[in-house]
């Protein structure tokens, strides 16, 4: 009688601990459904095709991670300030969101190994004349809130100490105005710029070369403290480039030279 | 669900910065109070004038500053503009934005404080041998503004809760920007925002303070 009670109670205790144990990889595997934070005005990593779909590099890439994880992926669209917030509030399981692995930003959330990897570029409005990087000195410029490139350039026009830093909300915002000649030149990822350009919707504006930045390299990211999905996201990162996956997804949506994701003389 | 552990003693560090911030968002407010009450007061008086065209010009603002929103009138004055080659800097695109709302609700304030004043005293004055216009400078007016300052400091409160949204046009020095910036470098969205919601509810309670001691010197009997 005592032992079987012993022993229920050990059961109950090992299936409640074991209960308690479920992280956000078993989370999201139960659910049958993977949240993935996308960024759906930054073409061509995301953005909505004419009826309306979510796609892109980064919708590609979280449909793949689904598929890994054997669950359907929902895209959750996010613009760029929101998309700690939609992680922190449980709205999203992961970002696949153009994000930049920024030691400050890491103290807040988990990231893992770079997924893709970003040149900057600096494209002006025709009529300013602005042809390179040292060009945009003393002048109005401005980038997408939030991201790498804006806070780079920001702390250049600082040490520049002449012209104006302009932040904008979106991407789309940051081509209006520099097509409508409230801005004078942007920096932004040379793929970005391309793609914009190519839209046809921001007339007057051309890419005029490289902006002397580090390389920005984005990872995936989730709650600082899910080891095991960060575990998970990875070795999917791995094997996507392992499996020639990236080199497709990369030629399907920006083409020209794959960026490496490794960097030189260091492990991470 | 939510798990965040807040770094307090990181988020204050930048305490300073968004006090900047807060001195200009105030000094938005503060211009777009002034140039609204002008504005205003020019449409009080094209919708007594009795003159349609003024009258009519009077209404339609009115009507566009009430039922539209703010982000709206903001957003038209940046990119909408823009679009004809006039260009405003976030600065003046906001203020002119917020000074265009206030306007419009400014001017409803004074029509119905107008209302309040009993005509009597108009043709009281004017049997004293004033102008209309002395009338209505010397008599009228200075008690419609008595009867219009409270609800103005509502106006006013909304002006600077209003200023947030500058950052749709690329504004990043008024609170609401410094905010957003340092909540893109450090991803501490939860102890930013709080601590600009606190930063929000001061100035605007100081405001309100400010005027009922205002209003209560002022405007004794």
């Amino acid at each position: 009688m005592k032992t079987s009670v012993l022993a229920f109670g050990l059961m109950a205790a090992t299936a409640l601990t074991s209960q308690a144990h479920a992280d956000k990889l078993d989370d999201i595997i139960a659910s049958g459904t993977l949240r993935c934070a996308v960024v759906l005005d930054f073409p061509p990593m995301g953005s909505r095709d004419a009826s309306n779909n979510p796609i892109g590099f980064d919708v590609d890439y979280c449909n793949d991670l689904a598929k890994a994880l054997g669950v359907t992926a929902e895209i959750v669209e996010t613009p760029f300030p929101e998309r700690i917030p939609a992680l922190m509030s449980g709205r999203v399981d992961v970002g696949v969101a153009s994000t930049s692995d920024t030691l400050e930003r890491a103290k807040t959330v988990g990231m893992t190994v770079p997924y893709f990897a970003f040149q900057m570029a600096v494209t002006s409005n025709d009529k300013t004349g602005i042809k390179s990087f040292e060009d945009m000195k003393g002048k109005v410029v401005g980038a997408t809130a939030g991201t790498y490139e804006a806070i780079a350039l920001e702390k250049q026009v600082k040490e520049w100490g002449a012209g104006e830093f302009r932040p904008y909300q979106t991407q789309a915002d940051v081509f209006l105005a520099l097509s409508q000649g409230q801005l004078d030149a942007t920096v932004s990822t040379s793929t970005v710029a391309q793609a914009n350009v190519k839209t046809g919707k921001f007339p007057g504006i051309s890419v005029v070369g490289n902006a002397p930045f580090d390389i920005d390299y984005v990872a995936l990211f989730t709650n600082r403290e899910e080891y095991g999905l960060i575990n998970y996201l990875n070795l999917f990162i791995n094997q996507q480039v392992r499996t020639g996956r990236y080199n497709e997804l990369y030629e399907k949506w920006v083409g020209g030279e794959v960026p490496s994701l490794a960097v030189n003389g260091v492990y991470r | 669900m939510f798990n965040y552990t807040f770094h307090w003693n990181q988020a204050l560090k930048a305490l300073p910065q968004m006090l900047d911030g807060a001195l200009v968002t105030l000094q938005i407010a503060l211009l777009s109070m002034i140039i609204g009450m002008a504005i205003a007061i020019a449409l009080t008086l094209f919708r007594l004038s009795g003159n349609r065209l003024l009258g009519g010009f009077a209404t339609a603002w009115v009507e566009v500053a009430r039922n539209t929103p703010a982000l709206f009138q903001i957003y038209m004055a940046h990119f909408g503009l823009g679009n004809f080659g006039i260009h405003l800097s976030p600065f003046v695109a906001l203020l002119v934005g917020i000074a265009f709302n206030n306007a419009g609700y400014l001017a409803e304030n004074f029509r119905g404080a107008l209302k309040a004043i009993p005509e009597t005293q108009t043709r009281a004055g004017r049997s004293l041998g004033m102008t209309s216009l002395q009338a209505f400078r010397l008599i009228v007016m200075p008690q419609m503004l008595r009867v219009a300052f409270l609800p103005a400091t509502n106006q006013m409160v909304w002006a600077i809760l209003m200023t947030s949204l500058g950052v749709t046009v690329g504004m990043n020095t008024d609170l609401a920007g410094v905010t957003q910036e340092l909540n893109a470098r450090s991803f501490r969205t939860f102890e930013f925002f709080a601590i600009a919601a606190v930063i929000y509810y001061v100035i605007a309670k100081a405001v309100t303070l400010a005027a009922r001691v205002f209003a209560a010197r002022m405007f004794r009997y």
